[in-house]
């Protein structure tokens, strides 16, 4: 379902990122794993149309290019992105925030279905819409950052290291969730450093080293894989 | 006086609201603060001289033509000159610098044309100039209805920003740009929307003034300096606040004339001012949010 294929990004001279490819499936969980400065996200910026790719990159969502698109435009075709740090809009309620996720015409009719299925992941922000989004701890916050993608219809979900700033057990409450969203059969890719959690609930990883694809297979086995222990788990 | 000083004040905090309400709105959602904003008021005081001179018909309804042709002068300025400045700026800050550079040289293009037509001399003409006595005090007609046309543009403003969804799109840009991108929002088309709601929001300004204030070619930094002054005293963006202290920054000119010196109105709100900074920094109603 999408199909990335010859992405580099660079920043001036440094070039940040060099030939990714890289593919998700309709409804699979897919991590990419790196450290601090592999790349993690610029890939996800590159993908969402927040920093520009170098000539010749493909990225395909369901047969449409999206390499050249604005980002805006990106949305409407069917890709959402979790960023880091959340990017909400902080000094409005969360029904706002949600009600803005449905902002453009297409994700404006199923408005009320998208809606019913955020409930149905994070039902604790039933009772909060009514809350400005700025003055919830950092966990809600990050509930209404992936409602609020949710919002927007995707077919593919993209996350920016979601356990970011969570505690272990927000982090646990997050990653419990989003097998339920790629059960509705929107895809969910994203990219962590805690690798152990992501992986446990993910169909497949890559691994990502100084801007380079250096490994990928499935996630139960990049669990069982010495390398990865060694490199990612801490072990 | 009490009477005379409250009335005159509430009918010019009016306009200065409405006024602010713009700037903010622009500033807000834009991010490129407009240094030429007041000329754009002061333009269309001009304008509404020239027409009302040579048709004969109410500024109020030449303010139907001045308004529109002032958006849509605003909307091209935003595409054609500050759009460049968006697409090179690396940081939120090099834009602002940017566009305050260039929006100083607007400023000086536009008073420079003014100066040239008009000349420097003091322009006034004579509208609705019937005294209407309410209680005790006496105030002029056209100020009356150039404070009805405020509060009802501002309430008209307000409502499109609350109630559309146009409107919360503008909102949503002024509170997070990379958010309102992420949710399908064209942050270019609706700065440029913005820009052209702040510049129709002047020239109305300038239209209301004009049926009771003279004005000069030069006077356009005086409500670009105003308008800045509420709206960060308001908080940028707020614009509940804006209209709010719009209205008290009207009372306390009208208050410091009357019962102090009218040469110390400008002192005063410039003290009130920097008063209000080193209170509260981030603005009256300003949230120190990221």
């Amino acid at each position: 379902m999408l199909e990335v294929s010859n992405l580099s990004v660079s920043y001036g001279r440094h070039l940040a990122l060099s030939d990714v490819a890289l593919s998700v499936g309709q409804g699979e969980i897919v991590v990419v794993l790196g450290a601090n400065g592999a790349g993690k996200s610029t890939f996800i910026k590159a993908l969402a149309g927040l920093v520009t790719p170098a000539p010749g990159a493909r990225i395909l969502l369901g047969g449409q290019s999206l390499e050249r698109l604005p980002a805006h435009q990106i949305v409407e075709a069917g890709l959402a992105l979790v960023p880091e740090g959340r990017h909400l809009f902080s000094t409005l309620t969360v029904a706002e925030n949600l009600s803005l996720g449905a902002f453009l015409p297409r994700t404006r009719a199923q408005a009320s279905d998208s809606l019913e299925r955020v409930f149905a992941v994070f039902p604790k922000l039933r009772q909060r819409l009514s809350q400005i989004a700025g003055t919830m701890s950092g966990g809600e916050q990050q509930m209404v950052a992936i409602g609020r993608a949710m919002m927007t219809d995707p077919q593919l979900l993209l996350l920016d290291e979601p356990s970011l700033g969570l505690s272990p057990l927000l982090t646990t409450e997050l990653f419990r969730a989003l097998p339920n969203i790629a059960a509705t059969g929107t895809s969910v890719l994203m990219v962590e450093q805690n690798s152990h959690q992501s992986l446990s609930i993910s169909d497949r990883g890559y691994l990502l080293e100084d801007g380079r694809i250096t490994g990928e297979g499935a996630a139960s086995d990049l669990l069982q894989s010495e390398a990865v222990q060694k490199a990612y788990l801490g072990m | 006086m009490f009477m005379n000083a409250l009335l005159s004040g509430l009918t010019l905090g009016g306009v200065y609201a409405l006024v602010a309400m713009g700037l903010t709105i622009q500033y807000g959602v834009s991010r490129s603060l407009n240094l030429g904003y007041g000329e754009f008021l002061i333009g269309a005081a001009f304008a509404v001289y020239v027409l009302f001179g040579a048709l004969g018909i109410s500024p109020y309804l030449l303010a139907l033509v001045v308004v529109p042709v002032a958006f849509g002068l605003s909307w091209l300025i935003y595409r054609v000159m500050l759009t460049p400045i968006l697409r090179r700026a690396r940081t939120p800050v090099a834009l602002e610098i940017d566009s305050l550079l260039l929006t100083f040289g607007l400023l000086f293009a536009m008073m420079g044309i003014m100066l040239l037509v008009f000349g420097s001399n003091y322009t006034s003409y004579t509208y609705l100039s019937v005294p209407v006595r309410i209680l005790d005090a006496t105030v002029a007609l056209n100020r009356l209805v150039s404070f009805g046309a405020a509060v009802v543009v501002g309430a008209l403003a307000f409502a499109f920003l609350m109630r559309t969804r146009t409107g919360m799109a503008l909102r949503a840009v002024a509170v997070d740009p990379v958010g309102a991108q992420l949710v399908g929002i064209d942050v270019k088309w609706a700065a440029g929307l913005a820009f052209a709601i702040g510049g129709a929001i002047a020239a109305l300004g300038g239209v209301l003034i004009s049926t009771y204030m003279t004005f000069t070619a030069e006077m356009g930094v005086v409500f670009t300096m105003k308008a800045l002054i509420v709206v960060i005293m308001a908080g940028v963006g707020h614009v509940v606040g804006a209209l709010l202290v719009g209205l008290a920054l009207g009372l306390i000119e009208a208050f410091v004339a009357a019962y102090l010196d009218p040469g110390l109105t400008v002192a005063v709100i410039y003290a009130v001012f920097l008063l209000a900074l080193i209170v509260r920094p981030v603005g009256i109603f300003g949230r120190a949010v990221r």
